[in-house]
């Protein structure tokens, strides 16, 4: 029988560019302040699942072997994780299916990138692609999202004004998030002047190279309740992969996220939600760039397939809005290191037990989704979590 | 003793020499294509999809059984971008720009360079042709780019 999983405390740190500890410090960081906020002891956790995008970021292979000491995991069992972005959720998700089958009681969640350690994080981002028919292309990160950011605004008549009014949102959002890496109070105006990368993206649409790591600590239903009288429980998990082969899917339009509305589906139908929009309290949403908040938004159903737009125009993902979208300041404010981008699922956690500081939103939070990200617009993977 | 704010490193790099097989698939694709400016895709005698690039079985019938087909040097633009920095993260003067093209009788396509036209010339969904290298080496490079097609 499926045990049910709870979220009994999240590790934090400031997210920055070139950061001065190594990968093992950083996790060392995370990890403490998970145990400090759950009240458990390293000896408390039974095993520990590790979540990391690319090791060419770091140039330590295997990284996974340096997070083992730093996380608690001496001498117990411990896995890596790794689906591209999507990292930040499906490594929580591989957590959760240890303590949910009934192996682990308490299972310690890491999730951590130092993108900046090497010059060229584009350079490693190009060795990610099919080394026959796409790499020698030359392609990027930045022209592999205007070519779906492109697609993307053709196919439902959306405008870079919407997606400047992303950028203006969560980087102010995070001018109350001390952990945050490029709070910025701007306006529509200094994102639409800002260089273009690749049309429509330009540069105040993106998310900064970042170094930092995040820690969750999960329980199963038999200690959460000894831990906190009311835990955050994960209500439901789902994951969807689409083609590598992105020239020659079946539904050709990138502009469209099959594979989101599919993890989407699942995490709803588990956990038990039909209307996202009237059942979702608060989400954290995967937001390298501006559009990408906006195409989760719509396969997360938190608006209607195409209605990102009048989402933003509306004002209804603002922190004050009907249904905040990253109070945070999402991965444009917080910062983007690709794995420990976790950090959506941990204000998730903060939002709904009240402790979010200056980011808390200014209604009730009893249910919130977060989502991931990766690869060559291939993978997502999103949690519902809820209080019962 | 360093100064207490300036961080220490220790500085490398990591350069690791690679031979990639172009596999069953690839070695027949960049032979064609080097040796008769052919693009070949593999149709699914299943389900009837032309798989471009060519795989040598169907994801979703989930069968190996394929056969090689030609498909025409021309399709249709899915979408495109232009870039103003290098991969290696280098600012550009002039852009340079990429588009990916589903070509005709296939199901599939290639991301390639598109050339002769500058972007206000293209748009999603207009007719677009391959124009290949002279001396062409078998592999994705013996395409020069994708151009607006000219009839």
């Amino acid at each position: 029988m499926v045990k049910r999983v709870a979220i009994v405390g999240v590790g934090m740190q400031k997210f920055e560019f070139r950061k001065r500890e190594t990968v093992e410090e950083m996790i060392f960081d995370v990890t403490r302040d998970a145990l400090e906020n759950s009240g458990l002891s390293k000896d408390d956790i039974d095993a520990v699942v590790f979540g990391s995008a690319v090791d060419a970021f770091c140039g330590i292979h295997n990284s996974d072997k340096v997070a083992i000491d730093a996380s608690g995991g001496l001498l117990k069992p411990t896995m890596r994780n790794s689906t591209s972005g999507s990292t930040a959720i499906s490594t929580p998700i591989l957590g959760y299916t240890h303590v949910a089958s009934g192996m682990y009681d308490i299972v310690m969640v890491i999730c951590f990138e130092k993108m900046s350690e090497n010059h060229a994080a584009q350079a490693v981002f190009n060795t990610v692609y099919d080394e026959a028919f796409v790499r020698p292309i030359g392609l990027n990160v930045p022209i592999q999202c205007g070519l779906e950011a492109r697609a993307y605004l053709h196919r439902y008549g959306l405008t870079e004004r919407q997606m400047a009014k992303v950028s203006v949102k969560n980087r102010g959002n995070a001018l109350a998030n001390p952990y945050a890496q490029l709070p910025m109070k701007l306006t529509v105006e200094d994102v639409m002047a800002s260089p273009y990368l690749s049309w429509p993206v330009k540069l105040l649409d993106t998310s900064p190279v970042t170094d930092g790591a995040r820690a969750v600590i999960l329980a199963s239903e038999d200690v959460a309740k000894e831990l906190d009288d009311d835990p955050v429980w994960i209500k439901g998990v789902g994951r969807g992969a689409d083609s590598v082969w992105f020239m020659g899917r079946r539904n050709a339009d990138l502009g469209r996220l099959d594979y989101a509305y599919l993890a989407a589906q699942q995490a709803y139908d588990m956990a038990g939600i039909r209307n996202p929009m009237a059942e979702i309290d608060y989400a954290e949403v995967y937001d390298p760039f501006t559009y990408k908040e906006m195409q989760h938004c719509e396969a997360l159903g938190l608006c209607p397939e195409g209605g990102a737009g009048r989402m933003i125009d509306e004002g209804i993902s603002l922190k004050d809005g009907d249904l905040p979208v990253n109070a945070s300041g999402g991965l444009q404010g917080e910062g983007n290191p690709i794995g420990a981008g976790m950090s959506r699922l941990c204000w998730c956690y903060l939002q709904i037990k009240g402790k979010a500081g200056a980011c808390q939103v200014p209604k009730d939070v009893n249910t919130a989704v977060a989502n991931g990200w990766g690869g060559m617009y291939q993978y997502n993977a999103v949690m519902v979590l809820g209080r019962d | 003793m360093a100064k207490k704010n300036i961080k220490m490193t220790i500085d490398g790099e990591i350069q690791i020499n690679y031979h990639w097989s172009l596999g069953k698939a690839g070695e027949r694709f960049f032979t064609e294509l080097r040796d008769n400016k052919r693009i070949m895709g593999t149709k699914c005698r299943q389900c009837g999809r032309i798989l471009v690039p060519p795989r040598i079985f169907c994801e979703e019938c989930f069968v190996e059984d394929m056969e090689w087909v030609q498909v025409e040097p021309k399709g249709t633009l899915v979408t495109f971008g232009e870039s103003y920095f290098s991969t290696d993260g280098k600012k550009l003067k002039d852009p340079w720009m990429l588009g990916i093209v589903r070509l005709n009788g296939s199901d599939g396509g290639l991301i390639h360079f598109l050339g002769e036209a500058r972007p206000e010339d293209l748009q999603i969904g207009m007719p677009m042709e391959a124009v290949f290298k002279d001396k062409r080496e078998g592999n994705i490079m013996d395409i020069l780019y994708f151009r607006p097609a000219k009839n």
